[in-house]
């Protein structure tokens, strides 16, 4: 067969996928969790990651506590811990970037680097990198991780798929095409059901079949995106690593279950209020303000109602938003009806700021109380989150979120060292207890 | 003309025009003198400010933090809380916090954190021949020898111990 390009690595793209991240967190720090099923997303009610010997078991992510109960009854179902998980991710990235700054964080358990021109300067081959960062990663984490070597981005996202747990896949551009004759094309990034049926009218069903079409028909049949797939499949890096810290934000939504399930008017407008001030410290922390605000709620058998309000000016601050929610709040809530969600979305994002003044002293007013808002937050960067809240939030901040079987605190929520309260606590993993 | 002790501008001009010759200043079209450093550039040492000069600003860039100075490799530690008295003749009691840095390669004599029946255990790692053990820093516990491996995962860098404070 003829190879799709002559060039080994024209750029040297790596993908880094954690297996099973927040299952293997949780057996990272706790020693009795280890070769045992574990699954998180206790608190949901649902399995949000699932370990190793539970997936062997046939447990998958999304599956009900009861369907995981019927499958495995020993597995250990644990609450989500997110504060451990982030550490970890931040850990992550930042053993990566002991080799290149070229990190593009592309979610909490997955990143892509770039290591083109590293070779003379860390005096190593590709591979030698690649086995280095990943042997890091191990070392300094506990966790294992699937690694992926290619030309590009595309390429290196199947190449970390192709030997998981814990691979480590070497695609030379003059390989590609032996890889690319075994994936079939939905398996490609980027490549949505539409799309692949769409290409398998052509006779399209490998990612081969796809790279060897040629340009103009490429051109001709397939938009901006799915070119730019064409040409990592052929070994051209098109698209760009993003750096930076995170993506830019399009929406913020912030949605919380409860349990049990309610039908008082107070409670529900306490846990959209409580969603509205999460998704506002969000929005100024990074920033933003929204034009449009939605809020939705779900009832105790699956039935969503949501209503949209457009604002007259932009904002980030809870106290202008909550008003509004309340006295729109009516259209959509039923008294007979019990709800175990609330959400919230803010939405048509623009930077803070850029705002015109008006004739009545709105944009006055405004600042005053984003002045004060200011304030809150740096009273929350100093003694945690939500130290200063909304009257109508109160009912959601008293107590837990849930009871029952799903109010157990993650474990390092439960374990607070002398010093530390249920809002802060030291930004180093704590693997328990000692002896 | 009074730095050198000359007596005439043309002996000033003779010297001047030496020093030119040797690199060490140029002139401008006014004839005006620019110094230059002997290797042809003027290091930039940074802006001086006026006033009196305050060397304090200038050591703090040497300090760290107690982060820096308790964690080497950030990235390769944690905590742990102790509990029970196995280490007491170590000096750490129960209730302090020992920060550990994960490795694969532990060496004789340290302080080790290792897996025992699904369990976080400290002890000294310590070689009898050429079976590695754990052993306490208290007579009261025995030494521990692995029926198979010894999972030690990490070793011991700082022990922190908080006293709470009566306000």
């Amino acid at each position: 067969m003829q190879p799709l390009t002559l060039r080994s690595f024209a750029r040297a793209i790596l993908h880094i996928d954690a297996d099973a991240f927040f299952a293997s967190c949780e057996q990272a720090v706790n020693p009795t969790l280890k070769g045992k099923p574990v699954v998180t997303g206790k608190e949901r009610g649902i399995a949000s990651a699932v370990s190793y010997e539970a997936k062997a078991r046939g447990v998958k992510r999304g599956m009900t506590i009861r369907e995981i109960k019927q499958l495995c009854p020993d597995a250990i179902h644990l609450p989500s811990d997110y504060e451990t998980y982030s550490l970890f991710s931040q850990r992550m990235f930042a053993i990566v970037r002991r080799y290149t700054p070229d990190v593009e964080e592309y979610s909490i358990d997955e990143c892509f680097c770039d290591l083109t021109g590293l070779r003379r300067p860390l005096r190593m081959s590709y591979e030698t990198m690649a086995a280095r960062i990943k042997a890091d990663l191990e070392h300094d984490l506990g966790l294992t991780f699937a690694v992926g070597l290619a030309p590009t981005k595309v390429v290196a996202k199947l190449a970390s798929k192709w030997q998981k747990p814990a691979g480590l896949t070497i695609i030379r551009g003059t390989d590609l095409h032996l890889y690319l004759d075994q994936v079939p094309i939905e398996n490609v990034w980027g490549i949505g059901p539409q799309t692949t049926a769409y290409l398998t009218r052509f006779g399209i069903t490998t990612a081969l079949d796809f790279a060897r079409q040629d340009e103009l028909w490429v051109r001709s049949k397939l938009t901006k995106p799915h070119q730019d797939i064409w040409h990592e499949l052929r070994g051209t890096a098109v698209i760009p690593l993003e750096f930076g810290e995170h993506h830019a934000y399009q929406s913020i939504s912030k949605t919380k279950t409860f349990t049990p399930p309610t039908s008082d008017r107070d409670m529900l407008l306490a846990q959209l209020s409580k969603n509205v001030e999460n998704a506002c410290i969000k929005a100024r922390r990074h920033k933003l303000e929204a034009r449009r605000v939605s809020f939705f709620l779900r009832t105790q058998d699956f039935r969503h109602t949501g209503y949209e309000l457009v604002l007259s000016r932009p904002t980030n601050v809870p106290s202008v938003i909550v008003p509004l929610i309340n006295t729109h709040l009516d259209i959509i809530y039923r008294p007979t009806l019990r709800y175990r969600l609330t959400g919230v979305v803010l939405s048509h994002l623009r930077g803070e700021g850029d705002t015109q003044l008006d004739l009545f002293g709105e944009t006055l007013r405004a600042e005053r109380v984003r002045r004060i808002y200011d304030g809150i937050d740096r009273l929350d960067a100093k003694y945690g989150k939500h130290t200063v809240f909304l009257g109508s939030s109160f009912p959601a901040m008293q107590g837990q979120q849930h009871t029952g079987d799903r109010a157990e605190l993650p474990r390092r929520q439960r374990m607070l060292l002398q010093g530390e309260n249920e809002r802060q606590r030291l930004g180093i993993p704590l693997l328990g207890d000692v002896r | 003309m009074e730095l050198v002790g000359f007596r005439s501008r043309q002996a000033v001009a003779r010297l001047v025009d030496r020093l030119v010759a040797e690199g060490l200043v140029t002139k401008d079209p006014q004839g005006k003198l620019i110094p230059r450093a002997p290797n042809g550039e003027v290091p930039l040492l940074g802006i001086v400010e006026a006033g009196f000069p305050s060397p304090a600003e200038e050591e703090l860039i040497d300090t760290m933090s107690l982060d820096e100075y308790l964690i080497e490799n950030k990235e390769a530690s944690y905590i742990l809380r102790v509990k029970g008295d196995s280490m007491i003749g170590a000096g750490i009691r129960e209730g302090d916090l020992v920060i550990v840095e994960r490795t694969n390669t532990p060496r004789v004599g340290d302080i080790v954190i290792a897996e025992v029946d699904g369990e976080w255990t400290m002890k000294y790692l310590r070689k009898r021949g050429e079976t590695l053990y754990l052993a306490a820093a208290n007579p009261r516990y025995k030494p521990i020898v692995p029926k198979e491996e010894l999972k030690v995962v990490a070793v011991v860098t700082a022990v922190v111990r908080k006293y709470a404070r009566r306000r």
